[in-house]
């Protein structure tokens, strides 16, 4: 009996060796363990053995039965893995180029007033949105521009024709005109009319000029402004911003600086100069980089805010001369050519 | 404007170098745009001399040895020459040892070549005169022998290029800068002296000049009329042209000259008339009549109208108010009498009329910022003076003088404590005090308060009308203190708690969106071409759009969608050989709708065919592929495109290709979303290589006013599902979503309550072999499960039995087996 169990297993254990795929594997199992596999055949002789020698039959053919049990699991594992090992094919290789387009990249203006967003956003700036057309109110009568000032010359101003009507832009007087803004002061002027200081915003946003487009203008460029209400508000607070501002944006060997100048909506009012040696486009030590002041009480009066009360002030610079600077581009009109060797730059 | 440093030093003593001086300008307020250095600067141990002999170097072929006499004093010097320009008997610059030249050179008895050189004849680029280093500067005029330099060359000087802000209209003069440095560096300022007080007394020539009237004193509150008799028409003295010169302008003669002098100088322009060109000897300041025409001095002739100033006399208009005289009535070679107009005409109507002529002047552009009418007649008299001195002049009779009797009178009282609340820290009352007296704002009474400090009144002279309130003030002690010592501080910002605008909030989730699918985000212009406007809204729609200034022809309509930017885009990358496939832009568009244009919040994106070869092929995008995009995008607006009617987009301005695209929205409730393939031979037309999907929502800011919906949460079942299968034909015509809806309002009815229809959804469109013609078959998955048990397949397949009853019943779609 020894002799025959085995042999079936040194049988099985042959033919299993070679089984590949599950069909075959199946009817090898079924040749063995099967209704009539060979070792039930024997297992069903056990009736016909001598009782005293059941025992020790009985515990050879279990052995025996257990062997067969294990070089079966051992062939369906290799099947499985086999299985597996199909479905893979060759190994990659990992220096091939994906063939998907991408990534996709923010445009440089985007990833500017992103930061600049961001950098307010830590001191309580929330940023503020407003219509590109804008009545002569909120653009130049609110803030101060006399009716005359060349700023609302046809020349240097878009205007629509009078005919024109913008369903969800209100004129405030019937015969004031249509235009695209000229500057994101007119957002200061919407949020100050909205609701009661204090108010502390950021607005970017795209503004127009009538200008000759070359390499340092553009018909249409982007401005971010700062506006603060509140009391007692004073020029030093204006200027520990602005510190704040570029020593964040560019690192604290950042200087800036106020030099006096007019603005009709702020006294005083002040031009702001930056120095940060590390900046490829700072060769001279000062560049300018933007307007300041403080908000002039006519201003307050225009929006209904008492001017004895509410004090601020008001930041505003320009985009691309921004991006420009920290980049080092040299052309305003790379950002509307949108060449994607340019604007996979900056990601 | 040009500001000459010579010419300031007549007014205030200036120590401090050309830098300190650039900078105390800066911080005064202007902005310096250029320092230009005109002249010779001064150069001492140089004098002038003349080459003896001139002898070639023994050791050097380029070089010469020369005997140069420089006069009896200094004898005959040998010089090592290099320069090839001159010959014996030329007087040319000479700097000796000692001399220093321009670029801290400087010069010593030294061997060139073995030759003993005791000095250097100089180039005028040498000299720091011009640029000219081609050779030795010839002194063709034989100055004596031994005479300093800087006796025989121009006199040096900086001039400094300034831009004046608007409201500084008073500094548009050297007395006027010159005012403000004298503040800044503590010293006095020392107005010239003026010999001609108004009236000198002598008989009146009314056949010179027999009336001044001025019809329009509105536009002209002052106007005075001196006549001069006896000129000599000649020549400026030289130092006035050096002046003149040295600040941009060009020397004329002396009546001209100096018109300009003292406008540069004053800031007050005038303008002088040829007496016995006036016809009528009459002056007469009117209003032109529409149509009036005059031939302005750089020769062109103008029409005027109504609202226009103009100078005339009896017959004609002579000259443009303020702006530009004619061409026949100024002062010629032979003008012997002249009238002398100093006026003040208001800034909107010079600004007015120059803007409207296109004519602009140094005398208009200050009068459009506003002078001060109470120096004019200062500067007539400075003027008359000049006259008298430089032109033979004499002055006749007294002047004609209309108006000029308005009133100045202004002051402002502030206090020391409103000055430092402002500001933000401490400024001493005395430096508050010394700020205001040293630019003439006379201090006329102090005041203590209880808590603020001193009161001022504060005086304000005519020519700063731009001081008006206290905060004005607070100003001018700032800049006399200098912006550069704002002490430092730290931004304290007490919490307010504001959300971003909602169309900010819009703009970053689309963007973050399209930017996290590959799309390359792109700005373009927001004005476009009129023609292009109609490939893609009607001709009302482009008509509304339009500007009534455009500045180019190509930039005169507001975009009314994003997708003409971005196939720019797709095209110029294309052109330059760059691969291009997905980009996107986020900005604002205007679309117009019932005659009326809605400004909106927009996002749209484009796929081209990627034109890159690859080792690996990917499926290329299609209709739904944008379709699921704008899903997307519409629903960070919050709007569910799946619950919203699509229908297709047609017209013939369409830009959109007919049967390859679809639209929701169209502006009915405030948002509009469209999306497919663009119009095939509008792009080939546009020069795009390859099909084009794009898609596009806007949405009015308004709209998204309104924050997100706080969802409520549903149970949900862990029930297993029971899935169906269930193919239909259907008209080819018929849109899948209206089986889909009917499929699903059937199963719904069929499960009665007792389970739910989890989804039909269509997993096969089949159109061709095997089915009607004008047929398609579409199959659908239905997904069953209850929420509180495991479905049977009996009540399933119940359900589905009652679904294709009905569907015999109620449709014409047939059952596909």
């Amino acid at each position: 009996m020894q002799a025959t169990l085995n042999a079936l297993v040194q049988k099985a254990a042959a033919e299993f060796a070679t089984i590949q795929a599950r069909p075959e594997f199946e009817a090898a199992k079924a040749r063995y363990v099967g209704p009539n596999g060979e070792l039930t055949a024997l297992m069903k002789q056990m009736g016909s053995v001598p009782k005293e020698q059941r025992p020790v039959v009985g515990k050879l053919i279990n052995e025996c039965k257990v062997h067969i049990q294990e070089l079966l699991d051992a062939a369906v594992d290799r099947i499985a893995a086999g299985e597996l090992k199909a479905q893979l094919g060759p190994a990659v290789d990992p220096t091939l180029p994906s063939p998907d387009a991408g990534p996709g990249t923010y445009h440089p203006l985007t990833l500017v007033r992103e930061e600049m967003c961001r950098i307010l956003r830590k001191v309580g700036f929330a940023v503020a949105d407003g219509p590109e057309v804008e009545t002569e109110f909120y653009c130049f009568d609110a803030l101060c521009t006399p009716a005359d000032h060349p700023a609302r010359d046809a020349q240097d101003t878009f205007y629509f024709p009078e005919t024109a009507r913008f369903g969800n832009v209100e004129k405030r007087v019937p015969e004031e005109k249509y235009l695209l803004r000229t500057h994101t002061s007119s957002v200061q002027i919407r949020t100050m009319l909205k609701g009661p200081p204090p108010i502390r915003i950021v607005s970017p946003g795209r503004v127009y000029r009538r200008d000759t487009t070359d390499a340092t203008h553009s018909a249409n460029f982007h401005q971010l402004e700062c506006l603060y209400v509140d009391r007692n508000v004073t020029v030093r607070d204006l200027k520990a911003l602005l510190d704040y501002i570029f020593a964040s944006l560019l690192g604290k060997d950042t200087k800036t600086r106020f030099r006096p100048h007019y603005f009709g909506y702020t006294e005083p009012s002040f031009e702001v100069d930056l120095s940060a040696q590390h900046l490829p486009k700072v060769k001279k030590e000062w560049i300018e980089i933007g307007g300041c002041g403080m908000v002039d009480p006519a201003v307050f009066s225009a929006v209904g805010y008492d001017p004895e009360v509410w004090t601020g002030y008001a930041f505003g610079m320009g985009l691309e001369r921004l991006a420009m600077l920290l980049y080092g581009i040299d052309d305003i009109r790379y950002f509307y050519q949108n060449d994607l060797r340019f604007l996979k730059q900056f990601a | 404007m040009k500001i000459s440093l010579n010419w300031l030093k007549d007014y205030v003593r200036l120590d401090a170098s050309v830098d300190e001086i650039c900078r105390a300008i800066t911080f005064l307020g202007f902005e310096v745009e250029q320092v230009i250095r005109t002249g010779a600067p001064e150069l001492k141990q140089v004098v002038v001399g003349e080459v003896l002999v001139r002898d070639k170097h023994p050791n050097a072929d380029k070089l010469s040895v020369c005997q140069v006499d420089i006069g009896p004093a200094g004898g005959v010097k040998t010089i090592v020459c290099g320069a090839q320009n001159y010959i014996v008997g030329d007087r040319v610059p000479v700097a000796l040892a000692g001399a220093v030249l321009p670029g801290n050179f400087t010069i010593k008895q030294s061997k060139i070549r073995g030759q003993l050189s005791d000095g250097m004849m100089c180039s005028a680029r040498e000299l720091g005169v011009a640029e000219d280093a081609s050779g030795l500067l010839i002194l063709t005029d034989r100055p004596a022998l031994g005479t300093p330099i800087n006796a025989v060359l121009p006199p040096g000087d900086v001039v400094f290029d300034i831009e004046i802000t608007p409201n500084r209209p008073d500094c548009l003069s050297h007395l006027g800068i010159a005012r403000e440095l004298a503040a800044w560096f503590k010293v006095e300022l020392v107005y010239p002296q003026e010999n001609f007080h108004g009236d000198t007394g002598a008989q009146s020539r009314p056949e010179l000049l027999q009336s001044v009237r001025v019809d329009a004193p509105e536009d002209c509150p002052l106007y005075s009329a001196h006549i001069v008799t006896g000129i000599k028409v000649g020549p400026s003295p030289a130092w006035m042209q050096q002046r003149l010169t040295a600040v941009g302008l060009r020397p004329i003669n002396n009546i001209v000259d100096i018109g300009n002098y003292v406008m540069l100088e004053y800031g007050q322009p005038m303008h002088a008339f040829d007496a016995r060109k006036l016809a009528g000897s009459q002056i007469i300041v009117r209003r032109a009549a529409d149509g009036e025409k005059i031939v302005t001095l750089d020769g062109k002739e103008r029409a005027l109208n109504s609202r226009m100033l103009v100078i005339a006399d009896a017959a004609k208009p002579v000259v443009i108010a303020g702006i530009m005289g004619s061409e026949n009535s100024g002062v010629g070679d032979d003008t012997t009498d002249l009238v002398l107009e100093v006026a003040y005409f208001k800034r909107k109507s010079i600004r007015w009329t120059s803007r409207r002529l296109a004519l602009s002047s140094d005398s208009s552009y200050r009068y459009e910022r506003g002078i001060d009418p109470h120096t004019a007649l200062e500067a007539g008299n400075r003027a008359i003076d000049l006259l008298v001195e430089h032109a033979g002049g004499k002055v006749v009779g007294p002047a004609y003088i209309v108006g000029g009797d308005v009133p100045w009178q202004r002051e402002i009282v502030v206090t020391h404590g409103f000055i430092c609340e402002k500001l933000g820290f401490d400024i001493a009352e005395a430096d508050m005090e010394a700020a205001f007296e040293s630019l003439e704002l006379g201090i006329t009474r102090k005041e203590p308060t209880p808590t603020r400090g001193t009161a001022w009144t504060v005086n304000i002279p005519s020519w700063r009308d731009d001081l008006d309130r206290p905060i004005d003030l607070v100003e001018e002690v700032l800049r006399l203190h200098g912006t550069d010592r704002i002490p430092a501080a730290v931004v304290s910002a007490p919490g307010l708690a504001l959300e971003d605008d909602p169309v900010v909030l819009f703009n970053r989730r689309v963007t973050d969106y399209l930017v996290g699918h590959d799309f390359h985000e792109c700005t373009t212009y927001t004005l476009r071409p009129g023609r292009e406007l109609t490939s893609w809204v009607s001709q009302t729609a482009a008509a509304e759009l339009a500007l009534a200034n455009p500045f180019v022809d190509d930039q005169s309509h507001l975009r009314p969608t994003l997708v003409m930017g971005l196939l720019d885009v797709l095209k110029l990358n294309q052109a330059r050989g760059v691969a291009v496939s997905h980009l996107c832009e986020i900005g604002r568009v205007f679309i117009e709708r019932n005659g009326q244009n809605l400004e909106c919040a927009a996002v749209a994106f484009v796929i081209a065919d990627d034109a890159e070869r690859k080792w690996l092929k990917r499926g290329a995008a299609d209709f739904y592929t944008v379709k699921h995009h704008v899903f997307a995008l519409a629903a960070a607006g919050g709007i569910d495109l799946a619950r919203q009617p699509l229908v297709p987009v047609t017209g013939s301005f369409c830009g959109w290709q007919e049967g390859h695209c679809a639209a929701a929205g169209e502006m009915a409730h405030g948002w509009t979303a469209r999306f497919g393939l663009m119009n095939l031979a509008m792009v080939k037309a546009l020069g795009i290589e390859g099909k084009v999907y794009a898609g596009i929502f806007a949405i009015l800011p308004e709209q998204l006013a309104g924050g997100l919906v706080r969802r409520k949460y549903a149970d949900f079942s862990l029930f297993p599902t029971a899935l169906r299968d269930l193919a239909l034909v259907v008209d080819q015509a018929t849109p899948s979503d209206t089986v889909r809806k009917k499929l699903a309002g059937l199963a719904r009815a069929a499960a009665g309550g007792k389970f739910d229809v989890e989804c039909v959804e269509p997993f096969d469109v089949y159109q061709g072999e095997g089915l009607p013609a004008g047929k398609k078959s579409l199959a659908y998955s239905l997904v069953f499960r209850a929420s509180n048990r495991t479905l049977t397949d009996e009540e399933v397949n119940a359900a589905m039995q009652k679904v294709q009853d009905e569907l015999a019943k109620t449709t014409d779609y047939a059952i596909r087996k």
